[in-house]
């Protein structure tokens, strides 16, 4: 009997993955070869797939706590098996990825019900629900993920469909650059995710989700190396971390990324995509809880990200910009919550912050019809807001501060001039030295011509 | 037209050459930015309205070259036209009779010059661009093959021509050999690519010379900085020191010390500092900018020019701050374009200077094309078309073999460019609409009969959406009459609802209204605790939407109750009607409003306060009662009840709204104007004035001001429970035929909703206009003004039972009151302007969506309660959104007058403004004439009224308006419905 529960739960989980996946799958089929794609089609696929998920969730969440099982591991093969070196595929569901699936599987459902309407007779209808339904399956691998390296994948998945729905309207210029800002970002902290993963094998060899629940972590998480292997890895989880959530230095590309369609904003921005990085560290909870450095550094990259996004948020005056810094004031805040150990809080302050500010960035073209029904029915102008700033910081540094915010701390000139700038005026110097070179032995005739030649054979040659 | 650019460009630079005088460059130049208001207020407008000057085609061309836009619909788009039938051969050829001259002459190739642009406007082709272009030439047979679009009859003329030729040869080689030589022909008789030179400003050439564009670097941090300074209550911290103005704050803030700023302002708080101590105004500024970017002094007006159209948006609205501080939504600010100006400049100095050493860093970029070849290419496109045009268009293509014919042949192809083209297809595209409409106008006068005697009157606004349902309502209660007056009924007030936190004027915007009306509770004591409960729950919203957004309550909020956020969500997102009637009951409780009445009467000793006289006198009442009873006829026989209807659009997801309301009233909602004017027309002592005046309203009427949404066709009465006994019974009656006029309405509307089943129920039309009205996800709430085309002033009963398809604005008028024309008069110098602001807007923002109107809906962000940006930082973006114009067909409004030419005339030549409209041809003028001789359509052409020639005098008849529209989506013609005049099913 209790082997027949485990058959259906494990059937269950594997139905998380497979209901999103097989949407995207289909519609990916259905742009390949350009088949009849009326709206209706499209849209019934993602309601019946994600209405299938959702309810495939609802099921194990139910089963699970009904039967009183902890922890669901379904095992998809093994990609490397060498000796006793095991690379294995493996999904896990247990009380912190199940409540997250079925959660983010109701949002991408709700939304795709939404866009609906939103979306209707837009050109890019398809490719809308299309990668949609790919980050839809993305992130509910990344939730389900037993192990780092497919935490990986399914990262990757997530990181690209949000690129690419930044640059949705890819008829103008800014959308698509700012959904490459957002890409190289990601890439930039892919490094992270997959150092931790090298690092992990290296080490304990394995990436999976081996360590048993503690008081502190009360999931399942990944085994711990001794020492300060476990800082490293703790640091580089926290770096892949920060480009996926916005966290101070690299959060500059948030708030340029509501350049697509208000409902992907939505879910990306407010809702999924931002707290995926927090997702993460609570499930490498065993690390942190082995790595006080680590955990001071979550703590400290939060504090500042929160500190720095609500000032600058509180200057921003556009109504989107003003969304996407206060998400990432309260994802600072999440990981303020994880680094000093509150797990279960911070779990809540997860799906909380993502059910109100999804909500808000749906309502945001809104703004002008709620801003006058609200004086309305104050009766009055709305109070100003910004007092107790000016009450508290001394007339002289106001100025002051408010360029700081506007400036959004000076970090992107910070960053482009000192960090990438280097390396432009190295590249840019070599680009000038290797033009010299070429100009020089272009007049100086045949024999160097010959060198040259000489020398771009030898080159292929090797 | 080329030579009318030149002329202006030239007298743009004609200026005083020494002296430096801001403001008259700025006078020259602003009216060219968008003029649109803040969001809120929004009014329709043209927006070419700083080219009325000119001729509508040649404004069009002379704007589309100025501001990189489109001036008339796509060649695709007219080709499609042509394939289903909206365009035909016939209105071609009319229209190149009627404009072209010079039409028997031939051209090269031995065609008439009738016959070349009549089959060149004929087959519309794609010309492909330069690298599809170069594939085409290269990979594919296109330049070996006779053109698709060649007719078999037309492929036999070509290969008679080439047999006379070459001899005889197999077919196959003798079309190839012919391609072949004309294609070899016109390319080497080409001329070169013309290349287009760098813009004006430093930022061009700099662009040109180095690849980095400075606009880059400036505009990120000027559209922050203009959105800062403008913000209405967005942000939670304003800008500090913006009372000063826009260039003192930049300067005090940019002016501080001690930041690691961006690489490229290194110096800029120096450089403020510097300013700021010798205290430059902006025209100190601007000048010192300019001298630093070494703009010539003779190009300095077409550089501010080009700059203030760089970010026309920002500019603009900027300018909009400034000439209308009483418009902006919340807070008055000192704004100045010329400050705004300055600031730019000053910006564009440091990314110059910044420009200029990182280019002097690395080498200069090549150009590629000239670096390339040495010479500037072929202009291969120009070959192309003229070789296709050769094959297409009735010519002998063997006298284009040569260098002479070929040479001449690409001339003529050339002179006939795109510009031209469409300009045509544009009017033959207005034509064929122009004849359907006058032609069904006169075919249904025919079908009019009698209509019984009216139980009740109606008086709507003119706008184009109440033509349906006065449609409706004539059809389900012929003992009805009905009367279009601009929606604000004469009453030109501010008005402050019991709602309001301030007034705002409910009148057209060319009307300064100095009368303020203020709605009042009738038991002050049983509406204060409705509105202590109602102000409690407003505090509570705005508290959490400020505290989500901020750190410590956000936190505690979010991670509290977020979780709550999920119930709304789910409502908003799958019941979107429930949602909204749930989040209704929330914010406004269980009970209604308290009863109300408009403080409306004032004595005529009182004087103004701040400006505006609180309420009318006796005197001032009658007037406006007299004026609308007069136009309208209404004052020969009133009905025992007279419904007065405002209207306006409610919505949600949609920061146009106001686009929706009445234009008539401002952009506001017309409801209480009506509320207003009906009060007026029961008030005894009014009626004793008009008594005396001529107009006899008898005792037994009343009228009732009303309300009409036209988003959700829902209707609100005023002041019901003072309708005396005798017209309560009427007015219940009334109200039930308007219900169901309604929600015919409500099915008509839908019928152009791509979401509602074509074969939608009428029961189910009421909701579904509902859930497009109260729906977070609908980008759709209503389509507007969009399919607006018609214009007609004149007595109901000659457009009875006539289906306009809600094309048509409607404004009544009767001739056979007016000898003088003076009531005419008065009616189209409001109408005229009105209704071609209302058309031109749609007309350009659907021409050129992204050029005139603000592009796609979807990715649009609210900045500063004013106006909206795409996406993160863009240029403010003006116009009509996609989503709302998309179903528009775009023409000239055809504006039909129930008059004689010779009483137009006169009108035109007195007023100026309105001549110029006319004469310009930014609407098309028709007197609809009912002399002795018999009904008559003369068409307002080159400078008089040329007879219109019915081609069809015929016209579908069916009985009610849903029978000719059930099943359709697309546009319809005019039909004749009989139930408008009683006849029974």
């Amino acid at each position: 009997m209790i082997q027949d529960i485990h058959d259906v739960l494990k059937v269950l989980t594997l139905s998380l993955l497979i209901f999103p996946a097989g949407v995207a799958a289909v519609l990916i089929f259905v742009a390949w070869f350009d088949r009849a794609r009326s709206e209706a089609t499209v849209n019934a696929l993602v309601a019946t797939g994600y209405t299938a998920t959702v309810a495939a969730a609802t099921a194990l969440l139910a089963l699970m706590a009904s039967q009183g099982v902890e922890r669901v591991v379904v095992p998809l093969g093994a990609w490397v098996a060498v000796g006793h070196y095991h690379f294995d595929w493996t999904l896990i569901a247990d009380h912190l990825s199940v409540p997250f699936a079925l959660f983010s599987s109701m949002l991408v459902a709700l939304i795709g019900a939404f866009s609906r309407r939103y979306l209707h007779l837009e050109r890019g209808y398809l490719r809308f629900y299309l990668l949609m339904a790919l980050f839809g399956a993305g992130v509910e691998l990344v939730v389900l993920a037993g192990s780092l390296d497919l935490v990986f994948f399914a990262w990757e998945i997530v990181g690209l469909t949000s690129a690419l729905l930044i640059a949705f309207f890819n008829e103008r210029r800014r959308p698509v650059e700012h959904g490459f800002l957002a890409f190289v970002t990601y890439r930039l902290c892919d490094i992270g995710l997959l150092g931790a993963a090298v690092w992990l094998h290296h080490t304990v060899g394995t990436s999976a989700v081996t360590a048993a629940p503690t008081a502190t972590t009360p999931w399942a998480s990944f085994a711990v190396p001794a020492g300060a292997a476990a800082t490293a890895a703790g640091l580089m989880l926290l770096w892949a971390a920060m480009g996926k959530s916005a966290q101070v230095p690299l959060g500059g590309w948030l708030p340029r990324a509501m350049e697509g369609p208000t409902p992907s904003s939505a879910i990306f921005y407010g809702a999924i995509s931002i707290h995926l990085g927090p997702y993460l560290l609570l499930r490498a909870g065993s690390i942190l809880d082995h790595a006080p450095m680590a955990a001071a550094a979550v703590t400290m990259v939060g504090a500042v990200t929160a500190l720095h996004a609500t000032f600058v948020g509180r200057v921003q005056s556009d109504i989107k910009s003003a969304l996407a810094y206060a998400s990432m004031t309260q994802v600072g805040l999440i990981f303020v919550e994880i680094g000093l150990g509150c797990r279960y809080f911070a779990l809540a302050h997860i799906v909380g912050h993502a059910a109100i500010r999804s909500l808000q960035i749906l309502r945001s073209p809104s703004l002008l019809h709620d801003h006058h029904h609200l004086e309305q029915a104050m009766g009055a102008q709305l109070p100003k807001t910004g007092g107790h700033l000016e009450r508290l910081v001394p007339d002289r540094l106001q100025p002051w501060l408010y360029r700081h915010a506007l400036e959004r701390g000076y970090l992107e000139g910070i960053i482009k001039d000192y960090a990438l700038g280097g390396f432009l005026r190295l590249f840019r110097r070599l680009d000038a030295l290797d033009r010299a070179w070429s100009r020089a032995v272009a007049q100086s005739g045949p024999q160097a011509a010959r060198w040259s030649r000489a020398g771009r054979d030898a080159r292929e040659a090797s | 037209m080329e030579a009318a650019i030149r002329l202006d460009e030239a007298s743009f630079d004609d200026g005083d050459r020494d002296a430096f005088r801001l403001e008259e460059i700025l006078a020259e130049v602003a009216p060219l930015l968008p003029e649109q208001a803040p969001l809120h207020a929004f009014v329709h407008h043209n927006p070419l309205h700083a080219f009325e000057h000119l001729p509508f085609e040649e404004a069009t061309v002379t704007a589309a070259r100025l501001f990189g836009t489109e001036p008339f619909q796509t060649e695709e788009a007219f080709a499609r036209c042509l394939e289903n039938g909206r365009l035909r051969i016939r209105d071609l050829e009319t229209t190149v009779e009627d404009c072209e001259t010079d039409l028997d002459s031939t051209l090269a190739g031995g065609v008439s010059r009738r016959d070349f642009l009549v089959a060149r406007l004929r087959h519309l082709f794609p010309v492909p661009s330069d690298a599809a272009l170069a594939w085409m030439i290269e990979e594919t047979d296109a330049v070996n093959r006779f053109h698709p679009l060649v007719s078999q009859r037309r492929r036999e003329d070509l290969l008679d021509q080439a047999r006379r030729r070459f001899g005889q040869i197999p077919a196959d080689a003798m079309e190839r050999r012919l391609c072949r030589l004309l294609w070899d022909a016109l390319r080497d008789a080409a001329p070169r690519k013309q290349t287009h030179p760098a813009g004006i400003r430093p930022r061009d050439q700099i662009h040109e010379a180095t690849g980095i564009d400075c606009d880059e670097l400036v505009h990120p941090l000027l559209i922050r900085l203009c959105a800062s300074f403008l913000d209405q209550g967005i942000a939670y911290w304003q800008l500090p020191g913006r009372e000063a103005g826009f260039l003192a704050a930049f300067r005090s803030l940019y002016g501080l010390p001690g930041a690691p700023l961006d690489r490229w302002r290194r110096g800029l708080d120096a450089e403020c500092r510097r300013q700021q101590a010798l205290a430059w105004d902006a025209e100190q500024t601007v000048q010192w900018a300019l001298e630093s970017l070494g703009v010539a002094p003779a190009e300095r007006r077409r550089v501010v020019r080009e700059t203030l159209l760089s970010l026309p948006g920002w500019a603009g609205m900027m300018r909009q701050f400034e000439l209308h501080p009483e418009q902006a939504p919340v807070v008055a600010l000192p704004a100045r374009l010329a400050d705004y100006l300055a600031v730019q400049l000053v910006l564009d100095v440091f990314a110059a200077r910044h420009a200029r050493r990182t280019a002097a860093e690395s080498p200069r970029r090549e150009s590629t094309e000239t670096a390339v070849h040495g010479r500037t290419p072929v202009d291969l496109a120009l070959v192309y078309e003229a070789f296709a045009a050769a094959q297409l268009v009735p010519t002998d293509t063997t006298t284009l073999l040569d260098a002479e014919g070929a040479g001449a042949w690409l001339a003529t192809v050339h002179a006939f460019d795109a510009f031209e083209r469409r300009r045509l297809l544009h009017l033959a595209y207005e034509r064929r609409h122009r004849v359907d409409v006058l032609d069904g106008l006169l075919a249904n006068e025919k079908l009019l009969s009698r209509c019984p005697t009216p139980e009740f009157q109606a008086v709507f606004c003119i706008d184009d959406r109440e033509e349906s349902l006065r449609r409706h309502l004539e059809e389900i209660h012929p003992a009805c009459e009905t009367f279009g007056f601009a929606g604000f009924f004469g009453v030109a007030m501010v008005y402050q609802g019991i709602d309001d936190v301030r007034g705002r004027p409910l009148c057209p915007v060319a009307v300064k209204a100095r009368h303020l009306i203020v709605e009042r509770p009738v038991e002050p004591h049983l509406a204060t605790s409705y509105y202590s409960a109602r102000r409690w729950r407003g505090r509570l919203r705005n508290a959490v939407a400020v505290g989500s957004k901020s750190l410590v309550r956000g936190g505690l909020l979010t991670a509290a109750a977020g979780l709550a956020s999920v119930v709304p969500l789910i409502g908003r997102c799958l019941f979107p009607r429930s949602a909204e009637r749930l989040s209704h009951r929330m914010r406004h409780g269980r009970h209604h409003g308290p009863t109300t009445r408009l403080a409306i009467e004032r004595a005529a000793a009182d004087g103004p306060i701040d400006g505006l006289y609180h309420g009318y006198t006796t005197a001032e009442m009658a007037d406006i009662v007299a004026a609308l009873l007069r136009t309208t006829g209404l004052a020969e026989h009133c009905s025992p009840l007279v419904l007065v209807f405002g209207h306006g659009s409610s919505s949600l997801n949609n920061p146009h709204e106001a686009a929706h309301d009445c234009g008539a009233t401002g952009g506001g909602r017309g409801g209480p104007n009506a509320r207003a004017f009906a009060a007026m027309a029961n008030h005894a002592a009014v009626r004793k004035l008009l008594g005396e005046r001529g107009i006899a309203i008898p005792d037994r009427v009343w009228f009732v001001g009303a309300y009409h949404n036209t988003c959700d066709d829902a209707l609100t009465y005023y002041d019901e429970d003072l309708v005396p006994a005798a017209a309560r019974t009427l007015l219940g009656d009334a109200q039930r035929v308007l219900a169901a006029a309604c929600l015919r309405d409500a099915h008509e509307r839908c019928r152009r909703f791509g979401t509602s089943p074509l074969q939608l129920d009428l029961d189910e039309a009421l909701a579904h206009a509902e859930a497009h009205a109260v729906d977070l996800a609908q980008p759709r709430p209503e389509y507007g003004h969009a399919t607006n085309a018609v214009c007609i002033v004149g007595r109901r009963e000659r457009t009875r039972g006539l289906f306009l398809d809600r094309r048509a604005f409607l404004v009544s008028y009767d001739p056979t009151t007016d000898a003088d024309g003076s009531t005419l008069a008065n009616l189209l110098l409001a109408v005229g302007p009105v209704g071609a602001g209302i058309n031109l807007e749609y007309y350009f923002s659907f021409v050129d969506p992204t050029g005139y109107g603000c592009g796609t809906k979807l990715p649009h962000n609210i900045v500063g309660l004013f106006g909206v940006m795409d996406g993160h930082a863009s240029d403010l973006r003006t116009g009509l959104p996609w989503q709302m114009v998309e179903i528009h067909e775009p023409v000239r409004l055809l504006l039909i007058v129930d008059a004689e030419p010779a009483v137009l005339l006169r009108i035109l030549d007195a007023h100026p403004g309105l001549d110029r409209l006319v004469r310009n041809g930014w609407i098309q003028l028709v007197s609809w004439g009912s002399a002795a001789s018999g009904s008559a359509m003369r068409v307002f052409a080159g400078g008089g009224f040329r007879d219109h020639r019915p081609e069809c005098t015929d016209i579908p008849v069916f009985q009610q308006s849903r029978e000719f529209y059930a099943g359709h989506r697309e546009h319809l013609g005019c039909a004749h419905l009989t139930a408008a005049f009683g006849a029974a099913a």
